[in-house]
């Protein structure tokens, strides 16, 4: 497979493709020229239906006097990722945008050019986006900047915001600073009257400089950092960072661990998703459905603290398998305390699916389309509520998930209420898969020992988060430590979508589409 | 005597109807909730602390609590709520009343308006279509009992429901005090109007509204809003079932009304809160829906009175 691969992008491509030496099966990485890379992003897509999974790069200067670039592809029925790596020269710093041809990489190519000074050639929109405009123009993420360089305090240009003329058209500027306990994040809306027309979103205001910190610490440590990517998705987070090192180092967690981590990552998913369905009811003024989702989203955290001692699953994961080995008494409790949740989560969505007046609310509100999200590359519940059929768990599993198979719910309707079916359905699976996971927990360690981590090994490694495809990328390096690690979380496949699926809806209905996504702002700015 | 005591009455009261409606919505949602005396300690604690104005604010903006409050307060003074006549009988009446609360509501949205922020204009503007469709269903109903009285007088209209017990059954007086409960829904900024307790400012209606105020003129705005919503609710309870209201003045007869008007007070209170909790609160644009079929009602109503 891979070598006719080859031998196709050789013929397309020219001789000079070269394939490059992975630390696992499931990947393989060919390197091509800068110049090829809109032809080879096009070649994948309309011959393979190959899907961009995560743009990003790397800086090498100091090792080999280039930058790299990284498009990492998936296709359906197929376990294994493509990387196709472009190396750009250091004194000619440039690489073709593709954004043009596919919106999906849009941001994450900009990201490209704030970080590491590459300029996306033919970008439609080259402006900035992880950086704000008032920024120097320094480049974070290049070795030569180091972790402790400190700027001098700058001010500068504002950003300008596309103006929108018409007669009874306003913009109306909200946040970053919001009403409520939520993140920031800024939302430009221009409206005629009630209905939007147009939205522009603006975030990065959380950043945290995640990737170059990962550069500093020692793996164990790097661990933490990983779980505080995105508070809500802490396991998820963890384990896509330990299963890149472990891919890497050529480590193999023991069937137990395996089977533990499918049993936390579901439990993650659980009690995200029933808070999410009963933030979303509340959105609309339903809020005995949250208040019992609160009810029932504590007794699952309850759960999550009496298996691993924390309420939201932090220090669970470690490089190798899982800190803490379950003890018989407290598989038993699960079992009990699992058919409890179970039960009063029914209640609780037949509760919501009995009121008309919130499912009127919910029914036919942000409609995101197929096509638009298959485009845009919508990922995780945002996308299977809009007919895309992807899963990490089913399309590249990890962990022990291919012992557990699952039905993955995909509607086509795409508005609020089909996002919220698809939790409700995704959480009933879930609730299978740990008692399956569970009941069948194999003996043995629960951890591998292992020795330091070899430099510079490569590995990729994704996770089907409860938001959705999380995407973990790391170049070890000496020291037991990490020369580059790429974190991609849902939300920056999903924020453009977000935009799509309120145009034409009452600006007071914003809230409830934008909490139906429920994006994570910390994930998107790192 | 008795204006000084009613003034009185009205001020302290309309907190805690408000804070019981909070509690019991709180019950039934399976909380604890903050305790019926809150929104007392709310107004303590706003009348302390500092205001901030906004720059671009006018006389507009600083005039508006004033107005909201003096016009709710006005309008507290002008329903019989002990004693079968009211203190105040200005102007016809019922018909000053609603024109004193369109009043105050006028205020509040140039106030919305005036800071020029978004927020303020999408609430006052949201405000404005509620109130154009509430108002007249709340006319019809105010007349169709007015009719039955012969006079827009509230203190006639409660004396002419004491004398005949059995009036409130009339197909009029339901149809006309189901209009006049979909309004008190909708002015009072309930769901499935308008959500009083959300955070999100993108749907508020009364709160977007009211954004900008801080410290007192907060303080009496929602304080008037609270007034005008005992008003409303004393307005529907004694045009409807005037039971227990006081023909003549005596101490302890007195404090009996005061008793029966704190029941149905809190029977109306659940009544409100059973339709909050077990409703979401409208698309937007649904809201004129619900307010013509308070009108028709109110429409029913009035031609019924001429037909039964």
């Amino acid at each position: 497979m891979m070598n006719s691969l080859l031998r196709e992008l050789r013929e397309k491509l020219g001789e000079h493709v070269a394939p490059v030496a992975t630390e696992s099966s499931a990947e393989a990485c060919f390197q091509i020229a800068p110049g090829d890379i809109p032809s080879a992003v096009e070649y994948m897509r309309d011959r393979y239906q190959a899907r961009v999974a995560t743009v990003f790069a790397e800086d090498r200067t100091p090792a080999e006097g280039v930058f790299y670039n990284y498009y990492v592809f998936e296709q359906a029925g197929n376990p294994g990722y493509l990387i196709l790596r472009a190396a750009i020269p250091a004194g000619e710093p440039r690489f073709p945008s593709i954004a043009a041809q596919l919106p999906a990489v849009n941001w994450q190519e900009r990201e490209i050019q704030d970080w590491f000074g590459l300029e996306a050639t033919g970008h439609p929109n080259p402006r900035r986006v992880a950086l704000h405009d008032n920024w120097p123009d320094v480049h974070p993420l290049r070795k030569e900047f180091a972790l402790d360089q400190a700027l001098a305090p700058f001010a500068g240009e504002q950003h300008v915001y596309r103006p929108t003329l018409g007669e009874g058209v306003f913009q109306i500027p909200v946040g970053p600073v919001h009403a409520g306990i939520i993140e920031p994040g800024h939302f430009n809306f221009a409206v005629a009257g009630e209905p939007i027309l147009y939205l522009q979103l603006r975030m990065f205001y959380t950043h945290k400089g995640t990737e170059k910190l990962f550069e500093s610490l020692p793996i164990p440590r790097a661990v933490f950092l990983a779980e505080s990517i995105s508070g809500d998705s802490a396991f998820s987070h963890g384990t896509a960072f330990c299963q890149a090192i472990e891919r890497a180092a050529h480590i193999e967690p023991p069937a137990r661990a395996e089977a533990m981590r499918v049993v936390l990552l579901e439990l993650e998913r659980l009690y995200n998703h029933i808070a999410d369905i009963g933030a979303i009811a509340n959105d609309v003024g339903f809020a005995i459905a949250n208040a019992h989702a609160g009810r029932v989203r504590e007794m699952a955290v309850g759960l999550n603290e009496a298996l691993t001692g924390s309420r939201l699953l932090r220090g669970m994961v470690c490089v190798g398998g899982v800190r803490e080995d379950w003890s018989g008494a407290q598989l038993a409790r699960l079992g009990g305390a699992l058919d409890e949740v179970e039960r009063e989560f029914g209640e609780m969505v037949a509760l919501v699916k009995s009121s008309d007046s919130t499912r009127d609310r919910l029914e036919k509100t942000g409609i995101l389309r197929p096509e638009k999200a298959e485009a845009l590359g919508v990922v995780g519940v945002g996308g299977r509520a809009s007919g895309v059929d992807r899963d990490v768990r089913r399309d590249h599993p990890y962990a022990a998930y291919a012992l557990f198979p699952f039905r993955v719910p995909v509607y086509r309707e795409g508005d609020v209420w089909h996002r919220v079916q698809v939790r409700i359905d995704e959480a009933g699976e879930s609730f299978g898969i740990v008692r399956r996971a569970a009941a069948g927990l194999p003996g043995g360690p629960h951890c591998a020992p292992h020795q330091p981590i070899p430099a510079d090994r490569c590995a990729l490694s994704a996770v089907e988060g409860w938001r959705g495809e999380i995407v973990h990328w790391v170049r070890t390096g000496r020291g037991n430590r990490l020369e580059r690690c790429k974190v991609k979380d849902p939300s920056i496949n999903n924020w453009p979508a977000l935009v799509e699926a309120v145009e034409g809806n009452i600006i007071a209905d914003f809230p409830v589409i934008n909490k139906s996504f429920n994006l994570s702002y910390s994930g998107t700015d790192r | 005597m008795i204006a000084l005591l009613q003034f009185v009455l009205v001020l302290s009261l309309a907190p805690l109807v408000s804070g019981l409606i909070k509690t019991l919505k709180a019950r039934l949602q399976t909380r604890r909730g903050p305790g019926i005396l809150q929104p007392y300690y709310d107004l303590h604690k706003l009348f302390q602390k500092g205001m901030v104005l906004p720059d671009t604010a006018s006389w507009i903006f600083t005039a508006t609590p004033y107005v909201v409050f003096a016009t709710t307060a006005l309008a507290g003074l002008m329903i019989p709520m002990v004693s079968a006549d009211a203190p105040l009988g200005l102007f016809g009446g019922v018909l000053a009343i609603v024109y004193l609360l369109g009043l105050g509501r006028f205020f509040l949205a140039l106030g919305g308006l005036d800071t020029g922020s978004s927020f303020g204009g999408l609430g006052s503007s949201r405000e404005m279509t509620i109130a154009a469709l509430a108002e007249p269903a709340m006319m019809l109903a105010v007349f169709t009992v007015a009719i039955g009285a012969n006079s827009t007088a509230l203190s006639q209209v409660a004396r002419t429901a004491i004398a005949q017990n059995w009036r409130f059954l009339a197909p009029a007086q339901i149809l006309a005090l189901a209009a006049l409960f979909v309004v008190l829904i909708a002015e009072t900024g309930r769901i499935p109007v308008d959500n009083p307790a959300t955070h999100l400012e993108l749907t508020m209606i009364h709160e977007a509204m009211v954004l900008e105020y801080s410290g007192p003129y907060l303080a009496l705005i929602e304080w008037g809003a609270s007034i005008k919503q005992l008003v409303l609710m004393t307005l529907l309870i004694n045009s409807f079932w005037p039971f227990g209201l006081q023909l003549e003045w005596s101490a302890a007869g007195a404090l009996v009304s005061l008793g029966w008007l704190l029941v149905k007070l809190a029977a109306l209170a659940g009544c409100i809160v059973l339709v909050e909790t077990t409703n979401a609160k409208m698309r937007f644009f649904r809201v004129p829906d619900l307010l013509a079929v308070a009108f028709t009602l109110g429409a029913l109503a009035l031609i019924s009175t001429f037909l039964f």
